[in-house]
């Protein structure tokens, strides 16, 4: 029993760490938006706002990637 | 004309190899790998006991071979660069092949950077280049096959595979359950979260380095803010505190960066093997989150180097200097 609850805490808490990654949906829709307004603007700027745009992303997508690991270490039993 | 007409025919080599991979995957059945955080022990017991007196056991796991691998390979490639440079220089001045593309990478990295520290470029760009060409081939090498698949068994604490002979002393995972688990021979440096903290380490080291050969001992006022204490008693308060905040700052700059690495080549890593077990005869799918990790390893690669550039020209830049600018 006891070693029941523990794994459902494991599931729950790997579960509940993904929330964070709302939070990088709406900065990576965000990215997207900005670049995809300036792009519209002044397709100029294509190639500039696509390399800025892909940075960005990769920021805040690191932020998802924080909450990834930290339910893998929940999952894999690592802490 | 001759180009266009080629083209078709390697199409149909991937159809063939999609095809293939279908009928392998229903003779060997895709199996999901034992997946760890920390890189799997190749032997049980550890090389040295207590290593160099004082930093414990020492063991040989699975990303030291790795480790060596892309040291060679680096190795190679500069020589390869440095050879294809020369032919060119002796001839006609007209870099071809492998030199040509390091040279355009590199100059738009160049560029970059002075485009951004100024005169420090001679200073910052080697460590972004270092880093970016050395995390870029630690995450490609990843990508290999054969890479987290070919290994040596161990027994299992857990739950593990069964196996079955295929030749000699080789041996195959079934789909059943069983009492073995792979500890793989090479694992992609980037997996693991020491050669990663050890980047990042040596990264903000270098960025305070800089910082301090740029302003001197002035740097240190950027962490110790007592001088505005006395002249403006309420914003020099604030100006103490926002010093300390930036030295906390400068701890959580070695976390980000080696959680951000070591996350990403992480998650892409267990996406592979979840999606190759799932869906490996399929393999158009497992090539496609290929393709991805691919993608995101150049990234993740370039945005490493990226922020210790960026950091190191924050820190040649220091606050009275912004001051006489206004």
């Amino acid at each position: 029993m006891e070693g029941s609850i523990m794994e459902a805490g494991r599931y729950v808490g790997a579960g509940l760490a993904m929330l964070g990654a709302a939070g990088a949906g709406i900065g990576v829709g965000l990215s997207a938006l900005g670049a995809l307004t300036g792009m519209a603007r002044n397709p100029d700027t294509y190639g500039n706002l696509l390399s800025s745009m892909i940075l960005g992303i990769a920021f805040s997508e690191a932020i998802a990637i924080y909450c990834l690991v930290i339910s893998f270490l929940m999952l894999f039993k690592v802490v | 004309m001759e180009q266009e007409k080629r083209r078709p025919w390697r199409r149909w080599v991937v159809l063939a190899l999609l095809i293939v991979g279908f009928y392998l995957g229903e003779l060997f059945v895709p199996v999901q790998p034992e997946i760890t955080v920390a890189p799997e022990k190749l032997i049980e017991e550890p090389i040295f006991e207590n290593f160099l007196g004082f930093a414990g056991p020492l063991y040989l796991v699975n990303t030291m071979p790795t480790l060596i691998l892309t040291v060679i390979l680096i190795v190679l490639f500069a020589y390869a660069v440095n050879r294809s440079l020369k032919k060119s220089a002796q001839t006609d001045f007209v870099p071809r092949g492998i030199g040509n593309v390091t040279e355009t990478i590199l100059e738009v990295i160049y560029n970059m950077t002075e485009g951004a520290a100024g005169k420090w470029v001679k200073t910052i760009f080697p460590w972004f280049a270092t880093i970016m060409i050395y995390v870029l081939f630690a995450n490609l090498m990843k990508l290999i096959p054969g890479f987290e698949s070919i290994g040596v068994l161990h027994h299992a604490q857990g739950e593990g595979h069964a196996r079955e002979l295929l030749v000699g002393n080789w041996y195959l995972f079934t789909a059943e359950k069983g009492e073995y688990i792979l500890a793989p021979f090479f694992r992609g440096i980037s997996v693991d979260l020491n050669f990663t903290f050890t980047l990042a380490l040596i990264a903000v080291i270098g960025i305070q380095v800089v910082g301090f050969r740029a302003q001197g001992m002035g740097y240190l006022t950027k962490f110790l803010n007592f001088g505005g204490v006395f002249k403006k008693p309420v914003f020099g308060v604030i100006d103490m505190f926002m010093g300390i905040l930036e030295l906390i700052s400068e701890f959580a700059k070695i976390l980000s960066f080696a959680f951000r690495l070591f996350g990403n080549m992480f998650a892409g890593m267990v996406l592979i093997s979840v999606f190759g077990a799932l869906l490996g005869k399929i393999s158009i799918v497992p090539a496609g989150i290929y393709l991805f990790e691919l993608f995101i390893g150049i990234i993740q690669a370039f945005v490493f180097g990226i922020l210790t550039m960026v950091f190191m020209v924050m820190a040649t830049q220091g606050h009275g200097e912004e001051h006489a600018k206004h």
